[in-house]
C-alpha cells in the first residue's frame, strides 16, 4: 500500500510541473491589460509617480552571479512597501512605497547563470563543452567569492565580445528565457493593481561594444495579453536599429506600445549619443526620427554614477560633477579608459545639446529626451534611500560591512570603490493616475523627471504669457492650458519664454538650497552654449550672488552621527522666470534642476552605523547636496516642426 | 478500504502512468533500453524547433539554420542518454540537490496555476483579516505655516471659518482619501498628527510636518471595514504564496511517510 501511495505522490508532483506554465486562469481583466478605463482620473496630472525602471533580479546572469537569490516576486513585493528577506539575511523594507516597477533583467542570457549553476557538473562538461564555462562553474560552486569572481570574468567577456556561444546566443537559451518569461508576465498582471500599483514588463537589452555600456531597458505598456506574443530581445553584439525593428515590429502584430530608456551614458565612452550613426557614417535624418521615437526618455543618474554632466563639460557649472568620481575613468568593466574628448558623447546635458545641433542640420533631434533616474540595482530590491543602501548586487549588501571602502572592479583593473557607488535614483511621473496607461503615456511625452532618490515633487510649465500672479490661482490649471509641462515644446512667438517653476521638498527629506534653469542653445554661429541661472533660492534676501556664485547654504551634517537638521533651506521654492538671453529665432532648451541642503551619504550612514572611519576621498566625498532634474522645455524656430 | 482525499484527486490519476514511467527510466540506475538508442525527429519535433527559432528572431529559421539546430538537438539528446546509461548522475550533489529542488518546485508549480475559488480566497482573507484593514478614508482641509509662531498666532484666532494660511504647494482639502496616499503626499510626522486629531469642523492643531506647520479641519476619518472585492487580488497572492509553502510541506509529508528513519543515538 505505501508503495503505490509514493508512486501516486510523486507521479502528481512530476506531471504538474510538465503542466507547470499555462498561465493564469482568472484575472480581472484590468490587470491584464493596459489599465485604460479601469480607474477615475485627475483632470490634469496630480502627483508625480514613483518608480523604478531598472530592477535586477535572480534571473539576470549577473545579478545571480553575484550572490542574490530573490526573485521577481520578491521584487514586487518589496517595491509595493512589503518587508522581504535580502539574500544575505536583513530584513529589507521601504520607508515609503513605490508606485510602479519595471523588472529589468537582461535578456541575455535570461536565466543562464542560474541554470549552470543548477546543472549538473557532467552537463557541463561534456554537453556545453567549453572549458571556460566549466571553470565558471566550478568557481561558481565554490561559494560566494568565486561566483563574484566568475561573474567579473563574464562581464568582462561579454564587454570584449568573447562571451562563449551558449550564453551569447539567444536562440540556444531561448527555452530558458520563455519559461521566464511566460511565468513573469503572469506574475506582474498578478501584482499590478491599478490606482495602487503598476507592474510593467520589460527586460535590459545588453548592448556592450567593446565594453562601453550602451544598454537599453525596454518597458511595455501592456499587460500579458500583448507580452505572451513576444519575447525580450537579446544579442549583444547587434545594432541598436535591430532593438528599434523588434520594437516597431511588436507595435505593428499586438496593437501594444513600448519604448526604450537608454542606460546613463556615462559608461559609453562617448557612444551613447553620438553625432554619426553607429558605424561612423553621417547621421540620417530616419535614423534620428527612429531613435526619437523609441528612446523618448533617458536614465541620467543611477548606482553606478550620475551622468547629467561633467566638470570638463561644464566648467562655469559650480553644482557639476555630482556622481562622477571613478565613473568618469572609463567604460563598464574599465578595459578602455576615458578621455575627455568622450564625455560630450556619454552625459546628458551634452547630449540634449547636441540634439539641437542636429535638429538644425537634419530637421529632426534624435536626442530630445525626457531624464529620469532608476537604481540598477542587482539585489531584487529597489531602494534609493541613503539610509537604507542595499548595494549594487549582492556582494554589497549591508551584510558586507567594509563595502565602502573596498575596490569594486569589474574584471581585473584597479580604479572604483565602493564609496563611488550612489545609493541609486528614482523616476517621478506625472500622470492623472496610477495604471500603466497614464504612467507609461507621461514617459512617452516626457513628463518625467530624475532624481537621485529624494522624492521631491518638481514642476516646470513654459509658456508665454504667464506673471507671478498666477501663483494666486489654480496655477497648476494655468500651467497646462496656458503653456506646456516639462518634455513638451513651445514654438518661438517673438517673445522671451517664461516659466512657471515649483520645487517641494519631500516630505520626510531635507530641505531645498536652490532651483536652477539649465538653458542650452545653439547660437547663431552654430555653436552649442549653455548656461545655469540660479532662479529661485532659500533665504534670498540673506544669501546674495557673488562673484563666486551664491552664497552657499550652509551645511548641517554632524559628521560623527550622520544627522542632519532642516534648520536651513526652504520647504518650497518658487518663481516666475523669464530667459533674459532669449534671441529671437534661437533653438534651445530649458530643464529645472533642484538641490537640495547637504546630507548625509550612504557611506557616512555605513561608518556610524558599523563603526568604521571613511578617510581620504571617501570622507569627502560622505557628504552631498542630491538632486532633481527634470525634462527639458523645447524651444523651436517657427516652422521646425515637431521631434 | 478508503483512500485519503489527495488519492482521489483526478489529477492524481491522469498523471500517475506517464510518471511511473519517467520513474522506471531514470531511478535505481536501470540500463537504458536498447531501444532508446534510437532519436526520432519528427515533422512535429522540427516544427517545434523551427517555432523557437521564429519566437526569438521574428523570422522563420533558413534551411541550414534549421539543420544547425537540429543538429544541436540531436547531440544533446546523445549525451544526456549517454550520460545516464554511464549513471553519472548518481553521486553527484548538484544533481542531487537539483532534483530536490525539482520536487520542491513541482509543488509550487501546481499552486502557481491552481485556480482558487471564490469561497477558499474569502475563507483566507477571513482568517488574515488584520494584513488587510489597513484602509481608512479621511476628508480634512488644512492651512499651512512655515512657521510654528505664526500657526499658532492663526490658531489663537481661528474660528469654523475660512482660514488661507501661507501658500505652498499642497492640497487645501482631501476628500476621501486614502490614509496611505496622505503619508505619500504630506509625510510621515504629518499623519501621525493627523491620526491623533478629533473629527469636527473646529480647526485643530498646529500640526507639524516636515514641511512647516498646519492647522486642520478634520471632517471625517472613515476606517473602511476590508472590503473583499478591493483587496482580492492581493488576497491571491498570498493566498498562493501560502500555498507553495503549505503544498510543498504537504508533498514531502506524504512521501516521507512512506519512509522508515533510523538515526543512530
Amino acid at each position: 500500500m505505501h508503495k503505490s501511495w509514493v508512486g501516486l505522490a510523486a507521479a502528481s508532483l512530476m506531471t504538474i510541473a510538465v503542466a507547470g506554465c499555462s498561465g493564469d486562469a482568472a484575472l480581472d481583466p484590468a490587470q491584464t491589460g493596459d489599465g485604460e478605463n479601469t480607474i477615475e482620473l485627475a483632470e490634469f496630472p496630480d502627483r508625480p509617480y514613483w518608480g523604478d525602471t531598472h530592477l535586477h533580479t535572480d534571473n539576470s546572469i549577473d545579478a545571480f552571479g553575484f550572490g542574490v537569490r530573490l526573485g521577481p516576486e520578491d521584487a514586487l513585493r518589496f517595491a509595493r512597501g512589503e518587508e522581504v528577506t535580502a539574500t544575505t539575511g536583513a530584513k529589507a523594507r521601504l520607508s515609503r512605497p513605490l508606485d510602479f516597477l519595471v523588472i529589468a533583467d537582461h535578456s541575455d542570457g535570461l536565466g543562464a547563470t542560474r541554470r549552470l549553476y543548477d546543472a549538473p557538473r557532467w552537463y557541463v562538461d561534456w554537453v556545453i563543452g567549453d572549458e571556460t564555462v566549466l571553470r565558471w562553474y566550478d568557481l561558481m560552486h565554490e561559494g560566494p567569492e568565486g561566483s563574484q569572481q566568475a561573474i567579473a570574468e563574464l562581464i568582462t567577456a561579454a564587454a570584449n565580445g568573447t562571451l562563449p556561444e551558449s550564453f551569447s546566443d539567444p536562440e540556444q537559451a531561448r527555452e530558458g528565457t520563455e519559461d521566464i518569461w511566460n511565468t513573469q508576465i503572469g506574475l506582474l498582471d498578478r501584482y499590478n493593481e491599478p490606482g495602487v500599483f503598476t507592474a510593467f514588463a520589460g527586460f535590459e537589452w545588453t548592448l556592450m561594444p567593446d565594453g562601453n555600456n550602451l544598454h537599453r531597458v525596454v518597458m511595455f505598456r501592456d499587460g500579458s495579453d500583448k507580452t505572451r506574443k513576444i519575447l525580450p530581445f537579446g544579442g549583444i553584439d547587434a545594432d541598436v536599429q535591430q532593438l528599434w525593428e523588434y520594437m516597431a515590429s511588436y507595435e505593428k502584430e499586438t496593437g501594444g506600445n513600448v519604448l526604450a530608456i537608454p542606460h546613463n551614458g556615462n559608461l559609453s565612452n562617448g557612444l551613447m549619443f553620438e553625432m554619426t550613426m553607429p558605424d561612423g557614417s553621417p547621421m540620417t535624418s530616419e535614423y534620428a526620427a527612429r531613435r526619437a521615437k523609441a528612446e523618448p526618455v533617458v536614465e541620467v543618474t543611477q548606482i553606478k554614477g550620475d551622468g547629467e554632466t561633467h566638470p570638463f563639460l561644464s566648467p562655469n557649472d559650480e553644482m557639476a560633477g555630482f556622481g562622477v568620481k571613478g565613473w568618469e575613468l572609463g567604460n563598464l568593466p574599465l578595459t578602455l579608459r576615458s578621455t575627455p574628448d568622450m564625455y560630450a558623447g556619454s552625459y546628458a546635458r551634452s547630449a540634449l545639446l547636441r540634439g539641437l545641433s542636429l535638429e538644425q542640420q537634419l530637421g529632426v533631434n534624435p536626442y530630445a529626451f525626457g531624464m529620469i533616474g532608476s537604481t540598477d540595482s542587482h539585489t531584487a530590491l529597489a531602494s534609493g534611500d541613503e539610509d537604507n543602501f542595499f548595494g549594487k548586487h549582492t556582494g554589497n549588501e549591508p551584510a558586507n560591512q567594509g563595502r565602502a571602502m573596498e575596490p569594486q572592479n569589474l574584471g581585473t583593473r584597479e580604479g572604483r570603490f565602493g564609496w563611488h557607488y550612489l545609493a541609486g535614483g528614482y523616476a517621478a511621473a506625472w500622470a492623472r493616475g496610477n495604471t500603466r496607461a497614464e504612467i507609461f503615456d507621461a514617459f512617452k511625452r516626457r513628463e518625467v523627471y530624475a532624481t537621485t532618490g529624494p522624492r521631491m515633487s518638481v514642476r516646470v510649465f513654459g509658456g508665454f504669457d504667464f506673471s507671478a500672479s498666477d501663483w494666486d490661482g489654480d496655477w497648476v490649471r494655468a500651467g497646462y492650458t496656458r503653456g506646456v509641462p516639462m518634455g513638451g515644446e513651445l514654438t518661438d512667438a517673438g517673445t522671451a519664454p517664461t516659466f512657471l517653476i515649483s520645487a517641494l521638498k519631500d516630505p520626510d527629506g531635507a530641505n531645498l538650497d536652490r532651483a536652477q534653469v539649465v538653458k542650452g542653445w545653439v547660437d547663431a554661429s552654430g555653436a552649442m552654449q549653455e548656461r545655469v541661472y540660479d532662479v529661485v533660492w532659500s533665504d534670498m534676501d540673506k544669501r546674495p550672488r557673488t562673484a563666486r556664485g551664491l552664497t552657499p547654504v550652509g551645511d548641517t551634517v554632524n559628521r560623527a552621527d550622520a544627522t542632519y537638521t532642516n534648520t536651513i533651506g526652504a520647504p518650497e521654492l518658487r518663481t516666475t522666470w523669464t530667459d533674459p538671453d532669449y534671441a529671437a529665432g534661437q533653438r534651445a532648451f530649458y530643464y529645472v534642476r533642484v538641490i537640495e541642503i547637504p546630507t548625509p551619504r550612504w557611506t557616512l550612514f555605513d561608518a556610524v552605523r558599523f563603526g568604521f572611519e571613511l578617510t581620504g576621498d571617501a570622507l569627502e566625498d560622505a557628504v552631498a547636496q542630491e538632486r532633481a532634474y527634470t525634462s527639458p522645455i523645447w524651444l523651436k524656430p517657427k516652422g521646425a516642426g515637431a521631434t | 478500504m478508503k483512500l485519503p482525499d489527495w488519492a482521489r484527486e483526478p489529477l492524481v490519476h491522469f498523471i500517475g502512468l506517464g510518471a511511473l514511467v519517467y520513474l522506471a527510466l531514470t531511478w535505481g540506475g536501470m540500463p537504458v533500453d536498447p531501444a532508446s538508442r534510437m532519436i526520432r525527429v519528427d515533422a512535429d519535433q522540427k516544427a517545434q524547433l523551427a517555432l523557437g527559432f521564429e519566437r526569438v528572431m521574428g523570422r522563420a529559421p533558413t534551411d541550414a539554420e534549421l539543420d544547425a539546430r537540429i543538429e544541436r538537438y540531436v547531440r544533446e539528446e546523445v549525451l544526456y542518454r549517454e550520460a545516464l546509461r554511464l549513471g553519472l548522475d548518481q553521486g553527484d550533489a548538484v544533481v542531487r540537490q537539483r532534483l530536490v529542488a525539482k520536487m520542491d518546485m513541482s509543488a509550487s508549480a501546481a499552486a502557481e496555476v491552481a485556480d482558487p475559488d471564490e469561497a477558499e480566497l474569502r475563507a483566507f482573507f477571513e482568517e488574515n483579516a488584520s494584513r488587510y484593514a489597513d484602509a481608512l478614508l479621511v476628508s480634512f482641509e488644512q492651512a499651512y505655516f512655515s512657521s510654528e509662531a505664526a500657526a499658532r498666532n492663526a490658531m489663537s484666532r481661528a474660528n469654523g471659518g475660512e482660514e488661507t494660511g501661507e501658500p505652498i504647494s499642497l492640497p487645501r482639502r482631501v476628500e476621501n482619501e486614502r490614509f496611505a496616499e496622505i503619508q505619500i503626499r504630506f509625510g510621515e510626522q504629518f499623519a501621525r498628527g493627523l491620526a491623533a486629531l478629533d473629527q469636527g469642523a473646529q480647526w485643530q492643531g498646529p500640526v507639524p510636518s516636515g514641511f512647516g506647520w498646519h492647522l486642520v479641519r478634520l471632517q471625517s476619518r472613515k476606517p473602511v471595514a476590508a472590503d473583499f472585492d478591493t483587496v482580492r487580488d492581493r488576497v491571491e497572492n498570498d493566498w498562493r504564496n501560502a500555498q507553495i509553502e503549505q503544498r510543498k510541506q504537504r508533498a514531502y509529508e506524504i512521501l516521507r511517510s512512506a519512509y522508515r528513519v533510523d538515526i543512530a543515538r
